[in-house]
């Protein structure tokens, strides 16, 4: 035994697991210039962060399993746990895939080696070779340890609620086919990513693989959050699939990894046999097809690292016209001029910003589309019907959280380093920030939401309706936005990020309160507003007054606390005076 | 004219102070090179004369006038170039000079002509639209150079400007600065560089422990501690150990078994 562990802690301190050890310590370290103040998620946290969902997902379905709340649901049919988990199961899979999806999606750069690694390691007396095993390696690691953590929670709690009134034997049934699905459906989902990755950068040339990575992720993730989204429906067509010819192609690939559960339970037909063929396959192929990719692109990156020049000389960005345009009629001061466009260009290109709004963006669209499809399938649109609450919220769903995404990505620095750019060239006594942010975020407003708003409910219900909800949903973004701004004092992206503050958990209610009360309770008064269209003349006043509270909080902020920050401290708590130079 | 003038600068982040007096006056026309060992106090002087630190005590004066009188006054007649050429990597060389360019609130038309017979001279414009995440050490600190020149500022303060620059390149730079010098500028030059220093300075400051240990014109230094290079006479003021004897302290370790 001792011998045993003698000869793992040789080969863990040996150059091969070094070399593994490094390699997942890249992956996961922060941002290149991780500094205090900047965003920097170690591996702990991120195992943690991950390990909830799953955990909280098995906990809010346990009430279905109770046999108390089936007896005074009515629910007096003998229980199948088999047979009544078959949706929840579903939606594990769907979480464990997306789960790991997401997380290649968000590590996109750092799973291959580097120019960085090649400066670093080729001048070592290690062979291309080892560093490539080593690097696969950690990458198949980090799958299964991702796809362990993801679910540790579940595969114990889930089978344990399910099978509470069972056997053991049952228990272990369970539980062991849930992981096995589970697990594998993690690893489907991680290698699946890493095979695009991999496919993209054998085939696309480097800078051409460079540009086009942001917008692969960014569909990627809009992917991930349909396949999200599937967990509510996809479970009602299973009985539909016996009629259907091959049930692979009807249904997502986490259908499949249920067909293999069920199979290994042998409790399901058919129809989930071929689902679990199809499994199978698709987890081999997206192997193979993986492991050959990045055979390749390690060959094409990380050994011709040496040999490609590294600045390559490229084209000017046609934006600029965009931007001349917009000095002329919004950006009338140098301090808007310099900062506008420099955050315009950090939410485009920096990845961490555009990953945070898009993944802002994409819980709006998902939770959108959760109102826009069961309100199709009941009322489908038509002019002189007026619009659903679903139909209404919309909009204002969409609004919330592109606000909402912005203003975290405001607080998230790019470089901190870098910043002294700013510390340097701004007036330290401006106050512009907040006009800065207001003029930012209107920049994606108008043309995302508030343009397609008008066009669409005005094509759809008439001018009118189009007219009167977009200047709802103008009015209600607009007092959302001053709101947050009433303190805002940074220039998007140069100031260090918020530490954790005792009021968070507040916060996050409010916000969650703030989002029904803005969305489904706006909809709501909206569409009884309908009815009588001068009602909507009330909300004037309303509006007004929301604006003008804002308006004297702003005004009734000291001097210091309006002038533009690079760090975002806490008050202290004792002030110290400063009284002696 | 006194363009940049320290008087008693001291900053202290802990009970130690990291400058404890540095006094000196830059007249329009000279190069002063700053010298000192790491820990020195460079760093935090740099940061003191441009404004990026407040001083524990002390005050730095531009033509006469306290620098946070008025800020940003001063930093538009201010080209700086800090120690580390920390630039967004996201944007491209000339995004990077149209941000400074515009927050200096140089005309676009002004600033567009500058930037680009700049990036030209620095053999920058055929990747001007490429990210700074791709670029050398040196091509970096070239656009760093053009960022902190391009609004013809009267006094500039540079922090190792010819860190990571390729021969040529740092031949035009040193070349440059000189002619600067001649046409009225003031240079604040910080360095590491003793021959560099030795060529293009007037004036030469050496910091040891925050403190101000020698500031004479160049000329002057070797005279009085008779010696025949700013290096020994560096060496001579700065030094607390034998090099000599380190460096074979060094070889013995190194050929140990």
């Amino acid at each position: 035994m001792a011998i045993r562990r003698r000869s793992l802690t040789a080969w863990l301190d040996g150059p091969f697991g070094r070399l593994v050890r490094h390699s997942v310590d890249r992956i996961f370290a922060g941002s290149e210039s991780a500094e205090p103040g900047e965003l920097d998620l170690g591996i702990g946290t991120v195992l943690a962060i991950l390990a909830v969902p799953g955990a909280f997902a098995a906990l809010i379905v346990s009430d279905r399993y109770s046999s108390l709340l089936r007896f005074i649901r009515g629910e007096h049919v003998a229980f199948n746990p088999y047979v009544a988990s078959v949706s929840d199961e579903y939606f594990f899979v769907v979480l464990a895939m997306v789960i790991a999806a997401a997380v290649a999606v968000w590590k996109w750069d750092r799973l291959l080696p580097d120019r960085r690694d090649f400066q670093n390691l080729s001048p070592l007396p290690v062979s291309g070779r080892t560093i490539f095993v080593a690097n696969i390696s950690a990458i198949l690691l980090l799958a299964a340890v991702l796809s362990l953590d993801v679910n540790a929670v579940s595969c114990v709690l889930f089978p344990a609620v399910v099978t509470l009134q069972s056997p053991f034997q049952v228990f272990l049934t369970f539980c062991a086919t849930h992981a096995a699905t589970v697990l594998l459906a993690g690893a489907f989902g991680f290698l699946s990513v890493f095979a695009v990755m991999g496919v993209m950068m054998s085939i696309l040339p480097y800078q051409l693989f460079r540009k086009s990575s942001l917008f692969v992720r960014c569909a990627l993730l809009f992917s991930l959050a349909a396949l999200l989204s599937t967990a509510f429906t996809v479970p009602q067509k299973f009985s539909v699939l016996v009629r259907v010819r091959r049930p692979w192609t009807a249904v997502p690939p986490p259908a499949w990894f249920l067909g293999l559960c069920e199979s290994m339970r042998k409790s399901g037909g058919p129809v989930f046999g071929s689902l679990a063929a199809a499994a199978v396959w698709s987890l081999t192929l997206v192997f193979v097809l993986a492991l050959a990719a990045f055979s390749l692109s390690f060959r094409r990156t990380y050994l011709s690292s040496g040999e490609s020049t590294e600045s390559r000389p490229s084209n000017g960005s046609p934006a600029s016209l965009l931007f001349r345009w917009l000095d002329r009629v919004l950006l009338k001061s140098a301090f808007d001029r310099g900062c506008y466009r420099f955050a315009l260009r950090a939410i485009f290109r920096s990845q961490e910003h555009a990953f945070i709004f898009g993944m802002f963006g994409t819980v709006g669209v998902v939770l959108a589309s959760q109102a826009l499809i069961p309100a199709l399938g009941t009322h489908a649109p038509a002019a002189g019907v007026l619009p659903s609450v679903q139909i209404l919220s919309i909009p204002l769903i969409l609004g919330f959280f592109l606000i909402l995404g912005l203003y975290t990505a405001f607080s998230v620095p790019a470089p901190l380093r870098s910043n002294w750019v700013f510390r340097f060239n701004v007036d330290p006594q401006t106050r512009l920030s907040a006009s800065l942010a207001r003029k930012i975020v209107y920049t994606f407003l108008v043309p995302l939401l508030f343009a397609p708003c008008l066009i669409v409910y005005s094509h759809v219900w008439g001018w009118e309706v189009g007219l009167l909800h977009t200047g709802l949903v103008a009015a209600w973004c607009t007092l959302l936005l001053e709101g947050l701004l009433v303190k805002f004092r940074k220039i998007p992206f140069t100031c260090s990020a918020p530490g954790f503050k005792s009021h968070a958990i507040i916060t996050a209610l409010t916000f969650l309160l703030g989002y029904f009360v803005f969305t489904s309770g706006t909809a709501a008064v909206e569409n009884w507003a309908f009815g009588e269209p001068a009602l909507f003349a009330g909300l004037l006043p309303i509006v007004l007054s929301i604006s003008f509270f804002f308006y004297r909080q702003r005004k009734g902020l000291i001097d210091s606390d309006r002038r533009v920050t690079f760090e975002d401290k806490p008050a202290p708590v004792v002030e110290a005076m400063n009284l002696v130079r | 004219m006194i363009a940049l003038e320290a008087r008693g600068l001291r900053k202290c982040y802990t009970a130690v102070p990291a400058v404890s007096s540095v006094s000196f006056s830059l007249h329009s026309g000279e190069i002063l090179g700053c010298l000192g060992a790491n820990g020195a106090g460079k760093s935090t002087t740099v940061r003191m004369l441009t404004g990026l630190l407040d001083p524990t005590r002390g005050q730095v004066l531009s033509f006469g006038v306290d620098i946070h009188r008025d800020l940003v006054a001063y930093r538009r007649r201010v080209g700086y170039v800090p120690e580390e050429a920390d630039l967004y990597p996201f944007l491209s060389g000339w995004e990077f000079l149209e941000l400074v360019g515009t927050l200096r609130g140089m005309d676009r038309k002004k600033l567009e002509k500058k930037a680009n017979e700049m990036l030209g001279l620095f053999s920058l414009t055929s990747h001007r639209h490429a990210s700074i995440a791709s670029y050398s050490k040196g091509m970096r600190q070239r656009v760093l150079l053009i960022s902190a020149l391009m609004d013809n500022p009267d006094i500039l303060i540079l922090d190792e400007p010819l860190s990571g620059l390729d021969a040529v390149s740092a031949l035009i730079v040193k070349e440059l600065l000189k002619e600067l010098g001649a046409r009225g500028k003031a240079v604040f030059y910080c360095s590491h560089v003793l021959e560099v220093v030795e060529k293009i300075c007037s004036h030469v400051m050496i910091l040891k422990n925050g403190t101000v240990i020698a500031y004479t014109p160049t000329v002057e230094l070797h005279r009085k501690l008779g010696e025949t290079s700013l290096e020994r006479a560096f060496v001579h003021l700065v030094a607390e150990s034998d090099a000599e004897q380190t460096a074979r302290n060094l070889a013995e370790v190194i050929f140990a078994a």
